[in-house]
């Protein structure tokens, strides 16, 4: 990748050669394990400038302390989350709601949006998520003892409940996984192809729950009112695009992260499916050591933070991956402890923007694990394959091929 | 012992209600009710667990006898 030109204001000695697109690691890694790999900050300073640091190769500030990201991510007039960033790769500009709005319009629409996620809501999806998840794992225990976990139950259950959640049915959701790869780990060929179609298939949805109402996520959307009035069809396009791409890949890649520390690590595989109980802590711990998101905001004004000289307009780039390991918030942070107590981990993000779906997620991930360690013995990584891992915008793993012959 | 509820930084992740339900209670978007928390003897426990849960650092734990002045 070019390098970018650093600006002005950017003291020399404030950057370094950093970046979680192009530092070693970030790239497919056979046996990877790229939130370790980015961990290596906190040997540096608490915040640095990374001239290359987005997809489209702009620089960031890089905010490593967890008590600096929590004041970014809750400051949401100096730090504005409106980006467009998905718009942007169709060269358009509209905001996917909330998450690229700021408050006080931010807040209007997350109040329309959070009773639909809400812990009371979630608990009333769990059955069926369970249901699901059973299924699923049924399936491959009876067809074998080897199976790609990635391919065969995290993408297809996380994709299913979140198809349900939306109203849609099972029977495209091998396309749907599709879409969601191309756009989040795709080329540049890839993703706005992605993009335009991702569009077209929530503008057409929209479109006929407007014609024929039924009870569904989409429905609720075209028919909802802010203030007074319905929602703008660039609105409902807005919330329609980030409910599907949050909930595409940010689980199916959880639960891949997590099954393949389990595999390489059979003490504490034993440990929880002998004690299926320590499951909900132990989530915990592997949510704070696992995240796979990066969380970008744009300086609204000049802010001396810190230390560094932010001007209006420049990018700051709070990777959870990198507040969760911070030495200063967690003992030890780069040792894996299951039963690790007062974890205030920022997997979903600080501040108003906290990721809508954690608690479904949340659920998913602990069910998830529950009835995997109820229905597979001992699993390992299969010989002679390799999960591979990605760094980037999203983290994620490709396959991961376990075990249990 | 009492729980301050800084209702401006709570942004619903319901870490406290995971901890102790009966003790945080959560509206229907899943943030916190108003208002600062009187912990019942025998509670400390949960209650504190819950307030230390809070990644926004919304709940602060008071241990001072203030709150006995009447």
């Amino acid at each position: 990748m070019a390098t970018n030109p650093v600006p002005d204001h950017v003291p020399p000695e404030m950057v370094r050669d950093f970046s979680l697109f192009t530092s070693p690691g970030m790239s497919p890694t056979p046996n990877g394990d790229p939130q370790a790999a980015v961990a290596c900050v906190h040997a540096g300073p608490p915040i640095f400038y990374s001239p290359c640091n987005t997809r489209d190769g702009r620089g960031t500030w890089v905010i490593t302390r967890a008590s600096d990201q929590r004041r970014v991510l809750q400051d949401a007039e100096t730090f504005s989350s409106h980006r467009s960033i998905f718009a942007s790769a169709l060269g358009e500009n509209w905001p996917m709601i909330p998450l690229e709005l700021d408050p006080p319009a931010h807040g209007v629409f997350r109040s329309l949006l959070n009773p639909l996620l809400s812990p009371k809501r979630v608990m009333a999806l769990e059955p069926a998520v369970r249901e699901r998840a059973i299924e699923l794992i049924e399936r491959i225990a009876a067809s074998g003892t080897s199976c790609d976990v990635m391919k065969d139950f995290a993408f297809p259950f996380a994709v299913s409940i979140f198809l349900r959640f939306l109203g849609l049915p099972d029977d495209r959701l091998d396309t749907f996984v599709g879409w969601g790869k191309d756009l989040l780990h795709g080329d540049d060929v890839k993703r706005p192809a992605a993009a335009r179609t991702i569009v077209a298939f929530i503008d057409e949805l929209a479109a006929m729950r407007r014609e024929d109402a039924v009870d569904d996520f989409m429905t609720f959307i075209v028919q909802a009112q802010v203030e007074g009035r319905r929602l703008t069809d660039t609105q409902v396009r807005g919330i329609g695009v980030l409910v599907f791409v949050a909930g595409l890949d940010t689980v199916a890649a959880a639960i891949g992260f997590d099954l393949a520390y389990l595999a390489r690590n059979l003490k504490d595989q034993q440990l929880l499916r002998s004690e299926p109980e320590r499951i909900v802590l132990a989530a915990e711990e592997l949510l704070r050591v696992y995240p796979t998101v990066q969380l970008i905001r744009v300086a609204t004004k000049d802010i001396n933070f810190e230390g560094a000289p932010i001007r209006k307009g420049d990018y700051v780039s709070c990777a959870t991956m990198i507040a969760n390991r911070d030495p200063a918030e967690f003992e030890c942070p780069n040792t894996i402890d299951l039963e690790r107590e007062d974890n205030r981990h920022a997997a979903f993000g600080y501040g108003p923007h906290r990721c809508l779906g954690s608690h479904l997620a949340r659920r998913e991930i602990v069910i998830g694990l529950e009835e995997w360690l109820a229905r597979i013995p001992a699993f390992r990584i299969k010989r002679g394959t390799a999960p591979i891992t990605t760094g980037g915008h999203v983290f994620g793993i490709e396959n991961l091929i376990l075990d249990w012959s | 012992m009492r729980i301050i509820v800084q209702n401006s930084k709570c942004q619903g992740h319901a870490r406290c209600a995971a901890q102790a339900p009966d003790i945080f209670k959560l509206d229907d978007e899943g943030y916190i009710l108003p208002g600062d928390i009187e912990v019942a003897e025998g509670e400390e426990l949960p209650a504190s667990r819950g307030a230390r849960s809070c990644p926004e650092r919304a709940l602060e734990l008071d241990r001072t006898p203030a709150a006995r002045v009447e």
